[in-house]
């Protein structure tokens, strides 16, 4: 179960993660510029295992995978948006980080407390009562990110 | 089989049938990484592989196109560390001096119809133009296709647009792609393929295929593609020898189909969004202090006659600064033989080392906070050529050089009569 952070339409990588931070390499302090410019307390607030909720086309923008990964360090356990920029998609599962498809992103609402149950294909806005049905990942995806991302993946030689 | 070409190049990779939505694991052609993104790559590598060598050092290619030469130490670091690994495993390095990595890739015949390539470069797709499957994407999936020269891929669905109408004086490809961003928006072609048609698309070369093809990712396209017709493979022959093209079949399906009109008056995207697009009519006398002609969407030969054509005999404005960056080295000599250097020169305009810098904001050409800018590039953010309080228009190489010269956003077709 986690707590949700809610975000609005195309929200791009540059807000998620700073250009000017690039340099950095340490997991740690990655997490703590995740949306630094435009939410500078957001690291701090975040609790292990938040979920992120958005609009359409999350993600949009550069290459940069520091944007996921940002998001994976700070403790964020999932990311619900009505659609993700096709770079940060294959990003964040490259890395391990689920991303979910949900076209009701409107109805949850910050600070709701979310249950996301892939095995089943639900999410469950506890606050609310809720339940959503989600598509289950393509069976290669869910393998990469059950392996915990591409490499670790590609390491293990399941390779189709 | 009947298809769309994505479709045609992923089943002949794949080597059996495959699924519009399918995930699906797909060898690599070519693994490309920039003096920016490389450092991170090598990094990633080494501590996943340690000396592990790559699995085939031949598709594997540095591109150095970024901060060139070094302006940092740290930079001069990155590129240092790219160079020792490139040279520990025998991978090629084009290094300061060959220019935007896409348009160095191609001139040097490593784009090969049907290749797949993968790159840390959002604007990697614009090699659709070379009909290649060519797309931006993150360090992990450099890492993993350096190391089993493979990654996965959705076999995307493709929207089809059928461009009618002609270039009227002073249209051209960049006007027509903005208008579409425009249509489309920002992600109007989600994890999708595109593919263009109609007249004046079979007549466009290479050049203004390319400036199509980098402003797909600006509508979140993966890949577009254009008919291979002679003109096409003849132009795409002076770089490498291929032995077939892929075009769509007639009975192919796509997802979605649109017809779209050329604009009749120049396009600019306003800021702080390359679909936020207006005919020059609605902007035209906003004040400049710097125009940009260059980068991978306008950086070609072609288009620095365009504006060639424009600057000649005429002088900047003082209160703007014009700078041109040609797309790579052959461009930048063949400008220089054709005497395009000196009227940009004789303008007043600066030319810079073929590279990506001034469309981010990062290197040669930054922007001041309350300063504006018209530039051939592809995006503006809010921020992107540099201070979070600059704002940035996106024009063809005619409209920015008609700007450079009134120190305003001027309409191009005044200059053409």
């Amino acid at each position: 179960m986690g707590r949700v952070w809610k975000f609005g339409d195309d929200v791009n990588t540059d807000v998620i993660y700073p250009g000017y931070a690039l340099k950095v390499t340490e997991p740690d302090e990655m997490a703590k510029y995740a949306f630094a410019e435009v939410y500078p307390e957001f690291s701090e607030r975040v609790n292990k295992g938040d979920i992120i909720v958005a609009g359409k086309n999350f993600g949009c923008g550069s290459s940069r995978e520091q944007a996921a990964l940002c998001l994976k360090y700070v403790g964020i356990s999932c990311v619900i948006a009505k659609s993700f920029a096709r770079i940060f998609y294959r990003n964040a599962i490259n890395i391990g980080l689920p991303v979910i498809e949900l076209k009701e992103t409107d109805e949850i609402n910050e600070g709701d407390e979310i249950e996301v149950d892939m095995e089943e294909g639900i999410i469950r806005n506890v606050t609310q009562g809720k339940e959503y049905k989600i598509k289950p990942y393509p069976e290669i995806i869910k393998k990469i990110i059950d392996a915990g991302g591409l490499i670790k993946y590609l390491k293990e030689g399941k390779n189709v | 089989m009947n298809g769309t070409v994505i479709e045609k190049i992923i089943e002949e990779k794949a080597g059996r049938k495959i699924e519009v939505g399918e995930k699906i694991l797909l060898p690599l052609d070519l693994v490309v990484m920039r003096d920016f993104g490389g450092p991170n790559v090598i990094k990633k590598y080494v501590k996943k592989f340690g000396e592990e060598k790559p699995l085939d050092a031949s598709k594997i290619a540095f591109t150095f196109d970024l901060h060139l030469p070094a302006r940092q130490i740290k930079e001069a670091e990155n590129q240092k560390a790219c160079r020792e690994f490139a040279k520990k495993y025998g991978i090629k390095v084009f290094d300061v001096n060959n220019g935007i990595g896409q348009h160095t890739l191609l001139e040097n015949g490593l784009i090969k119809p049907g290749d797949i390539i993968i790159g840390t470069d959002s604007h990697m797709n614009l090699l659709g133009a070379a009909n290649s499957f060519s797309t931006g994407v993150g360090t992990t999936d450099i890492v993993a296709g350096m190391r089993f020269g493979k990654t996965w891929f959705k076999v995307p669905e493709t929207i089809k647009i059928n461009v009618e109408g002609e270039l009227n004086k002073g249209i051209y490809a960049k006007d027509v792609i903005l208008n579409i961003v425009k249509e489309m928006g920002s992600d109007g072609a989600s994890y999708k393929a595109v593919e263009f048609y109609g007249d004046v698309i079979e007549k466009m070369n290479m050049a203004a295929r390319i400036t199509m093809a980098s402003m797909v990712t600006e509508m979140d396209g993966k890949i577009s593609f254009f008919p291979m017709n002679e003109t096409a493979m003849d132009e795409l022959r002076k770089y490498t020898d291929f032995q077939k093209v892929y075009n769509a079949d007639e009975n192919a399906e796509y997802a979605e189909e649109y017809t779209i009109e050329t604009p009749s008056s120049p396009q600019i995207a306003c800021p702080h969004s390359p679909d936020n697009v207006k005919s020059i009519e609605e902007v035209e006398g906003v004040e400049i202090q710097q125009a940009f002609i260059g980068s991978c969407t306008n950086g070609r030969l072609e288009d620095l006659r365009e504006a060639a054509r424009i600057l000649k005999g005429r002088k900047v404005k003082k209160s703007a600064r014009l700078i041109i960056g040609p797309a790579s080295w052959e461009v930048y000599r063949d400008a220089m033989r054709e005497g395009l250097l000196d009227i940009f020169i004789e303008a007043g305009g600066v030319i810079i080392n073929p590279g990506c810098g001034p469309c981010l904001g990062a290197h040669q050409g930054i922007l001041a906070s309350g300063e504006t800018a018209i530039s051939t590039t592809n995006r503006n953010f809010q921020g992107r050529m540099g201070s979070p309080e600059s704002f940035v228009y996106l024009a063809s190489p005619a409209t920015v050089a008609a700007s450079a010269i009134e120190g305003k956003i001027a309409d191009p077709r005044k200059y053409l009569r």
